[in-house]
């Protein structure tokens, strides 16, 4: 590191944030890797080798930009271990689990010395043995493996961050016809964590219950198990090798006012305030449907407590998401680093000016938008500012600048990335758009410029260097945020310089939906999504090749049908509703039967591959215990941009 | 009960509990310890473009559950719900998946002596689903294999 003096301070709080956040990799990683032990070699959980490749990814990146070079390889090596892995051309034994665990451990030491401020270990033994493995191939017998490196499993000190709860479970008929016994239990909290002991009390009542002694880092799953006759209470004396383990402070002085919490309680309350607002509609249904019976003084009194109430779960849910809420300065406080990095290997002077850093965004969309922002930033710099040979002689000074800018506007955060560099020549990404077959001939309409930049293979081929790690293109700046139900848009002039902007909403748990009805199906829309709803009268409607166009404020509107999309049973309607959906060109219509109407729901994931499905986003109910799914309006806009001559409407 | 009821020292005991279940007239056994709970259902919503065998998803206990129809995975004609219907909610590789079944009341122990391999009882088998054959005195029960149950398997529809 070759820090100037003033930059010191800075990155010593820097070193912070980067061991708070190395180490909830790292405990993340640990969990995993008894997850993968205790899993028989032939049945190596997909998910769990996925949220390793993720942790190591992160931790390479993170240490790459700390400039903690032997953490940022070692990441880098068990990566690719865990991409032969996961792709299958590598299975897991025990030698080569071992070899796995041997990384994991002079990650942890690289880590510690640097925070000891001592001399790094020596880490090539272990990056060749871990080099060998990820070129190993399952024909092949793994290499390295005899070098008779003595090491225990992972699972006696290793599960740092683990504690003691004494789990009681008391069996019951009720529960034994469901499945659920000792043995059950048994077997679900070994998925978890460590069972030291069981011992079966007497309880007063003359019934028996079992005491588990339990070590685990994971103990918010055993609430999923309430409802199975489990109990749970945490046991006095930490475990032993918690005392172990080096602690780091993370509370600055003087700030004892500040409570650090989970952000796994934080969704629980936030699960909790939402079956609220479930029960709260099931009342307001019932409160309708009793109208006729009730003495109207009466009713007019229940329907003042329930709109009360709905009062109350707003400010209620307010409070809450508030609470989830970080400042935007988590994401822009890495950038100085990063900026100064590659300027420096570029040879071009930047500036970085950061604004609104206060506007404050919810902790979970913080974590994903990092990776974009820091996506953006590097474009800026190798692909926006001009050397100072270059800026000198077009005029402008010779250090370039980049503005990061947040900003709340109403429930969304907009995120602007600003570079007053030479601007994106629209005539040479024309031209590499022809060539690709991404765009027809003619003129490259400044309004198609993001949806051809982000077409996937674009943007990554010939930049594979340090700016660019992997690969990670445009579109994947996209996906990301589309996926979190923001927009990106980009605006670009030339010489003058190219912004691009995110818009976020500012949380995701509860969102305001249109109720969409087709056919027999419900469906939500969320809100933030939709320009406009309108009404569609069937016969305006034209047939364009395979697509239907209607006219829409002087210009046209290209149309999907729900019903075609999800080959939905449709009878013919003279009139129907549309949802308006995207802007300019990506802009489309949703047909639908007819809109019932706007209601606030909480969104669930959708995450198991069985029903993971293109246009679908997550599911909420509204009330009757129905699961209603919720349309993914990017992906609908996407489908749209796969034809990108459907787009211009310019005949191939 | 058997000799083997020290609970804590043998993790595959000669005994274990199972759950049993009937599709199509036939009589089927989970293990109880893949089970989660088994419950009654009203509404299930399909879901568009997923797996034909795919029912669709229901909320079981605040979380979103995708319904299999063991009459579709099995290759049988579906039937309408009745109150009959279970389902049957399985944990797998940390999922959580129901299994749609005509009717499912019985929770019993089988020995594992009494359960023999399916390749060495019959042939022909469309799936891999069928993890062995047990006889229970006079009945013949086919005991399943989660996995290979939930396992998403590549449909034929391009």
């Amino acid at each position: 590191m070759s820090n100037s003096g003033q930059d010191r301070p800075f990155a010593a709080s820097f070193m912070d944030d980067y061991f708070a956040e190395a180490d909830e990799h790292m405990t993340a990683v640990r969990q995993s890797l008894l997850t993968l032990e205790s899993a028989p070699a032939s049945a190596t959980p997909h998910a769990v080798l996925e949220e390793l490749f993720r942790s190591f990814h992160s931790l390479k990146g993170i240490s790459a930009m700390v400039e903690l070079r032997e953490a940022e390889l070692l990441a880098h090596q068990m990566e690719s271990c865990l991409r032969a892995l996961r792709q299958g051309t590598l299975t897991l034994t025990g030698e080569r689990f071992d070899v796995l665990v041997d990384g994991v451990r002079m990650l942890e030491r690289v880590i510690a010395a640097r925070r000891s401020s001592s001399p790094p270990p020596m880490i090539e033994p272990v990056v060749e043995k871990l080099d060998m493995l990820a070129q190993a191939r399952d024909d092949a017998s793994p290499s390295g493996g005899g070098s008779g490196t003595a090491h225990a499993a992972p699972n006696s000190h290793d599960s740092a961050g683990a504690r003691r709860w004494r789990v009681t479970f008391v069996p019951s008929p009720q529960l034994v016809e469901r499945g659920v016994k000792v043995d059950t239990v048994r077997a679900r909290l070994l998925q978890i964590g460590q069972v030291l002991t069981v011992a079966p009390k007497v309880v007063p009542g003359g019934g028996i219950s079992f005491e588990f002694d339990l070590l685990t880092s994971n103990h918010s799953q055993l609430d999923q198990w309430r409802d199975d006759g489990l109990t749970y209470e945490p046991m006095d004396a930490p475990p032993a090798s918690e005392v172990e383990r080096p602690t780091l402070d993370l509370t600055p002085a003087g700030s004892s006012n500040v409570v650090r919490v989970d952000l796994a309680r934080l969704d629980e309350l936030m699960r909790l305030v939402g079956e609220m607002v479930v029960t709260r509609s099931r009342l307001e249904d019932t409160l309708r449907r009793v109208e006729s019976f009730v003495p109207f003084q009466e009713w007019r009194a229940l329907q003042d407590h329930s709109a009360r109430i709905e009062r109350n779960l707003r400010d209620l849910r307010e409070g809450v998401m508030r609470v989830r809420l970080v400042p935007v300065s988590e994401i822009f406080r890495r950038m100085p680093f990063v900026v100064r990095d590659l300027a420096r290997d570029s040879g071009k002077r930047v500036h970085l000016e950061l604004t609104g850093q206060s506007a404050e965004i919810d902790k979970f969309l913080v974590e994903r938008m990092m990776d974009p922002v820091l996506h953006l930033v590097r474009n800026a710099i190798s692909h926006g500012i001009e050397s100072p040979e270059a800026r000198l002689a077009a005029g402008k000074p010779p250090e370039g600048t980049i503005r990061l800018g947040a900003a709340t506007v109403g429930e969304t955060v907009a995120i602007d990335i600003a570079d007053d560099g030479a601007g994106i020549d629209l005539e040479s990404v024309a031209q590499r758009a022809r060539a690709l077959g991404l765009m027809a001939d003619g003129e490259l309409d400044a309004r198609m410029l993001l949806d051809i930049i982000c077409a996937s293979g674009f943007s990554t081929r010939d930049e594979a260097d340090r700016a660019s790690g992997r690969g990670v293109g445009m579109a994947v700046v996209r996906d990301a945020v589309e996926s979190l139900g923001g927009t990106l848009s980009v605006e670009t002039r030339a010489g003058l310089g190219t912004t691009f902007r995110m818009t976020l909403p500012l949380t995701l748990a509860i969102t305001d939906a249109i109720i969409a009805h087709v056919g027999a199906q419900i469906f939500a829309v969320p809100q933030t999504a939709v320009r406009e709803v309108v009404e569609v009268d069937a016969s305006l409607l034209r047939a364009f090749e395979h697509n239907e166009l209607m006219p829409y404020r002087g210009g046209t509107l290209p149309m999907i049908r729900v019903s075609d999309l999800f080959s939905l049973p449709a009878t013919p309607r003279a009139r129907y509703h549309a949802v308006v959906i995207g802007a300019g060109q990506t802009a489309i219509g949703l047909i639908v039967d007819r809109i019932a109407g706007q209601r606030e729901v909480v969104v669930k994931a959708v995450t198991d591959p069985l029903i993971r499905v293109d246009g679908v986003s997550g599911a909420t109910e509204l009330g009757d215990g129905r699961v209603v799914l919720i349309l993914d309006v990017a992906a609908l806009s996407r489908t749209r941009r796969q034809h990108p001559r459907a787009i211009t409407g310019v005949p191939a | 009960m058997s000799d083997t009821s020290v609970a804590a020292a043998e993790p595959a005991s000669a005994v274990q509990a199972y759950i049993l279940f009937a599709v199509a007239g036939t009589t089927y056994a989970l293990k109880s310890n893949d089970v989660v709970h088994v419950e009654m259902l009203e509404h299930v919503t399909p879901v568009p473009n997923a797996a034909a065998y795919v029912e669709g998803v229901v909320f079981s206990r605040g979380q979103v559950v995708p319904v299999i129809n063991l009459r579709a995975r099995f290759g049988f004609e579906r039937a309408a719900l009745t109150l009959r219907n279970r389902l049957i909610v399985v944990q797998h590789d940390g999922r959580r998946i129901g299994l749609l079944a005509d009717e499912s009341r019985e929770f019993t122990r089988i020995s594992d002596a009494a359960i023999r391999p399916p390749q060495e009882a019959i042939g022909g088998l469309s799936g891999s689903y069928l993890e062995g054959v047990a006889t229970l005195g006079e009945r013949i029960v086919l005991v399943l294999n989660v996995r290979e149950i939930v396992d998403t398997v590549p449909t034929a529809v391009a």
